[in-house]
């Protein structure tokens, strides 16, 4: 067993090492932080707390990426072998379900934390900078490693149980998000039910729950090092569960290196791995799929005929989960809205159908992060999983132009967005005007500039990278977004005096334009040139 | 003025084809033609061509030098024109495995371009010929290696092309599974499909095919007719003559006969066959003639052909090209 696990974990990171885009990922990584560092310096300019803010930012940008290599890295362990039909190959080897689940994880989850021990020297600078303490540093990377390694053996659990990589993603995202959020959910539940409704046991379970999930929390954990009395927040939004105790002593940096978050993630982690292995063989025996599909009027109903744009067609019924999937999508996002009214019903506010100051805003970010998500999984998933099956060089024999297949593709994908977007809508329409009044033009017109950017880029990297299209679009996306803000703004603005010197009023649409058009000609286009070789490059190998 | 018509055009004409890949000569002025309503074999060993030579012809890859026309277009300048007349069913199993078996026809018959009406009935049709009729409703991810094979081939044909191209069409296929498909190749060629497969089975390729080309390190050893690659390079053909009985004077009393120079038997002889050569100035119905005098029961009296697999050793170079 320990030759087979040994060859595994040699083979995997061997080709890690050889492969170039690790590489890139680990460069990119230094870029990020040499960027944290410029914001910490924007940011704080003349105060004695550089080194903290540096410190944060790094913080936040690794819980980020550890977080979304779970749902794309992390949880291609055993399915990428199941998608190969290579999973038997590897019994026949010899290699029983703990090498497996063994070698194919920890050779990942090494190489992940590689990452984090590179970073360590770097930020032992924001000591010099001022506001952190090397024991806040040390005790911060093992809040970090240890979930790394939680998230790493949800993923793993995630990949032995189900049969593709696409599943086990959404399985994986759906168990962390709620992870995340369950805690705010029942303490507001619990907060605006009125007394006597449920019983002392449902209370009691329900109340427990921010406090169990606060012990394996790194956000908690996080805030709870770093002194950070508002909360840990990412993205403008506080993910701590509520119950962070932030004593004086934490204040002042001093803090105990290991506390009860590191044990009890590596306990659950250890759980799950152990369930892993125990389940591998259950949950990876072949399916009996011969024979015809579900009921044939049912999957007539679901897929129907191929319409005239066949490509759009094939990725909304095959990639994106087709009718069904954009039926349930549309029934879900119904359920959060109907959540967020029964929630303020309860605050003691009844205004109809409509939602009141920070139940539209929630119930509207909610709605928005969701379609980001969505735009950033159908991006980094649509070309690659043509790649995957070894389908493009078949589409290219059609007489079907390049660029006709990657714009079909979009446009598959993008009807599959549409249950997002009306919701997103239907809460525009339904506020107070809360919304208007939190989103500046500046704000949205950089949203979607952002999406833009960052589909484009995510769609790019599953071309040349297996399953790290995601983390690393998010590692680079924001520092480069920095980057080219300023030429567009500057280009927008010499356009508009340009504009007004020729009698031109320059309106907020003609703005928008001007905009969109400068991130299209100088970032969309150039990107959508490259995707375009790159995937004919790949159709002819 | 000559009228170029439909049968004069060849149906894929390479001329002067290099291709290199990273410094990697490829190809190297490759020239063969390929009539219509022929079954081309394209022989070759590992790393010998094939697959760029058949990339290059199914519009996938832009060679360096020379020319590539199928039907009149070139590939180069006019590969829309080009894909709408072929079908490429490439050597591995690119295949959308959810889908069911219809579905999976239909979406490249409406990627062709076919209205839905005429959809149903090409799906029928060539669900018919490849014999998966009553699988239709299946999905793909369930169907044995030969019945997606089988799909492979029918969805190379829902637009009805004029040329299909086939890289290893028979490769990991059971020995029955093999034969179905060569039955169901004799009958594309019967309805007047020109069929370019490529292919390590020699055997069959040796029974199937009207031409071959055989390719090695890059560079055309052997195009044209089956025929004339199967003649013995030897001037002076061999005979094999078959006996109904086993006889033990029956070499000696052959031997005596005028005319003949040598008279031996085949390895892993079974004591009634025997290899004849005639001296250069005998025809065979001559010695024939005399033959029947020995009265011996004579099953088969034929010319030796050389078999594809030693045209094809002599012809190619021993190792894998580095």
């Amino acid at each position: 067993m320990i030759s087979g696990v040994t060859t595994l974990f040699n083979w995997t990171l061997k080709m890690d090492s050889k492969s170039i885009y690790p590489h890139i990922v680990r460069a990119g990584f230094a870029g990020a932080m040499l960027f944290a560092i410029s914001m910490s310096f924007t940011d704080v300019f003349g105060t004695g707390s550089m080194g903290l803010r540096f410190f944060e930012l790094v913080c936040t940008l690794n819980v980020l990426i550890i977080t979304v290599s779970g749902i794309s890295y992390f949880v291609t362990a055993v399915t990428e072998e199941k998608d190969a039909g290579t999973y038997a190959l590897l019994r026949l080897a010899g290699m029983n379900s703990l090498s497996i689940t063994l070698g194919k994880s920890t050779s990942r989850l090494v190489s992940s934390l590689m990452l984090l021990v590179i970073q360590m020297p770097f930020t032992f600078l924001s000591i010099t900078l001022g506001g952190v303490l090397w024991n806040q540093i040390v005790a911060a990377y093992l809040a970090l490693a240890a979930w790394m390694i939680l998230v790493a053996n949800l993923a793993l659990f995630c990949s032995v149980r189900c049969a593709t990589s696409g599943r086990a993603a959404g399985l994986a995202a759906t168990t962390i998000g709620v992870f995340v959020f369950l805690p705010r959910i029942s303490t507001a539940f619990l907060g605006a039910i009125p007394p006597g409704v449920l019983s002392t046991g449902t209370i009691a379970f329900l109340g427990s729950i921010p406090a169990v999930c606060s012990k394996i929390s790194v956000f908690d954990r996080l805030a709870e090092i770093l002194g950070l009395t508002s909360g840990f927040t990412m993205l403008g939004i506080d993910f701590s569960t509520g119950l962070t105790t932030i004593s004086t002593a934490s204040i002042k940096g001093e803090v105990s290196i290991v506390a009860g978050q590191f044990w009890s993630s590596l306990l659950t982690a250890l759980v799950l791995f152990v369930i892993s292995t125990v389940t591998l063989d259950f949950w990876s025996a072949p399916a009996d799929t011969a024979g015809p599909s579900e009921n044939k009027s049912v999957r007539r109903w679901a897929v129907g005929r191929c319409w005239n744009l066949s490509i759009a067609w094939k990725e909304f019924l095959f990639f994106t989960g087709g009718r069904t999937f954009a039926i349930a999508k549309f029934l879900a996002g119904g359920l959060v809205f109907a959540g967020f009214r029964m929630f303020q019903e309860m605050d003691g506010y009844s205004n109809g159908l409509a939602l009141r100051g920070d139940y539209s805003w929630w119930a509207f970010l909610t709605f928005m992060m969701t379609l980001t998500a969505e735009v950033l999984l159908y991006s980094s998933g649509c070309l690659f999983y043509e790649v995957r099956q070894q389908t493009q060089s078949t589409l290219a024999t059609v007489p079907i132009s390049s660029v006709r297949i990657l714009v079909e593709k979009f446009a598959g994908c993008a009807i599959a967005l549409i249950p997002a977007i009306v919701w997103i809508f239907i809460t525009l329409i339904l506020s107070d005007g809360t919304i208007v009044r939190n989103c500046s033009a500046t704000m949205v017109s950089s949203y979607l500039i952002m999406l833009g950017f960052a589909s484009h880029l995510a769609a790019l990297l599953s071309l040349y990278t297996r399953w790290a299209a995601l983390p690393l679009t998010i590692l680079l996306a924001t520092p480069a977004f920095f980057c080219m803000a300023a030429p567009i703004l500057g280009l927008t603005a010499v356009t508009s005096v340009f504009a007004r010197s020729h009698n031109i009023e320059v309106t907020l649409l003609l703005s928008s334009i001007i905009n969109v058009f400068w991130t299209w000609m100088f970032v969309l286009l150039p990107l959508q040139i490259w995707i375009r070789d790159r995937w004919i490059a790949l159709s002819q190998q | 003025m000559s009228t170029i018509t439909r049968d004069t055009v060849p149906a894929i004409s390479v001329t002067n084809l290099s291709h290199a890949f990273k410094g990697h000569q490829a190809l190297s002025q490759v020239t063969f033609c390929v009539m219509p309503q022929t079954l081309h074999g394209f022989v070759g060993p590992n790393g010998a061509g094939k697959t760029t030579t058949l990339k290059a012809i199914c519009t996938l890859l832009k060679p360096n030098w020379g020319e590539v026309q199928v039907f009149g277009h070139s590939v180069r300048n006019d590969s829309v024109a080009v894909r709408r007349r072929i079908g490429f069913m490439p050597d591995h199993f690119s295949m959308y495995r959810q889908m069911t078996v219809f579905e999976y026809l239909d979406f490249f018959a409406a990627a062709y371009g076919l209205p839905v009406r005429q959809r149903d009935t090409v799906i029928h049709d060539v669900l018919t010929l490849t014999d998966m009729e009553g699988r239709r409703d299946d999905l793909i991810s369930g169907l044995s290696r030969g019945m997606q094979q089988r799909v492979s081939l029918a969805r190379v044909l829902v637009h009805d092309p004029d040329l299909l191209l086939l890289d290893e069409p028979a490769s990991g296929l059971d020995p029955r599974a093999r034969i179905e498909l060569m039955e169901i190749l004799r009958e594309l060629r019967r309805m007047g499909k020109t069929v370019f497969i490529s292919s390590h089975i020699l055997s069959e390729l040796a029974e199937l095919c009207d031409s071959v080309t055989i390719i090695d390190r890059g560079q055309i050893k052997f195009s044209g007719p089956m025929d004339i690659l199967l003649e013995s390079p030897d001037e002076r053909p061999l005979y094999n003559l078959k006996l109904a009985t086993i006889s033990e004077t029956a070499m000696q009393r052959i031997k005596e006969l005028p005319g003949v120079e040598t008279v031996s038997e085949p390895e892993f002889a079974t004591g009634r066959d025997y290899n004849i050569q005639l001296a250069p100035a005998t025809s065979a119905n001559e010695f024939l003639r005399q033959l029947l005098t020995l009265d011996l029961s004579i099953t088969s009296f034929s010319q030796q052909r050389r078999h594809l697999n030693q045209a094809f050793m002599d012809l190619t170079t021993r190792g894998v090209r580095t």
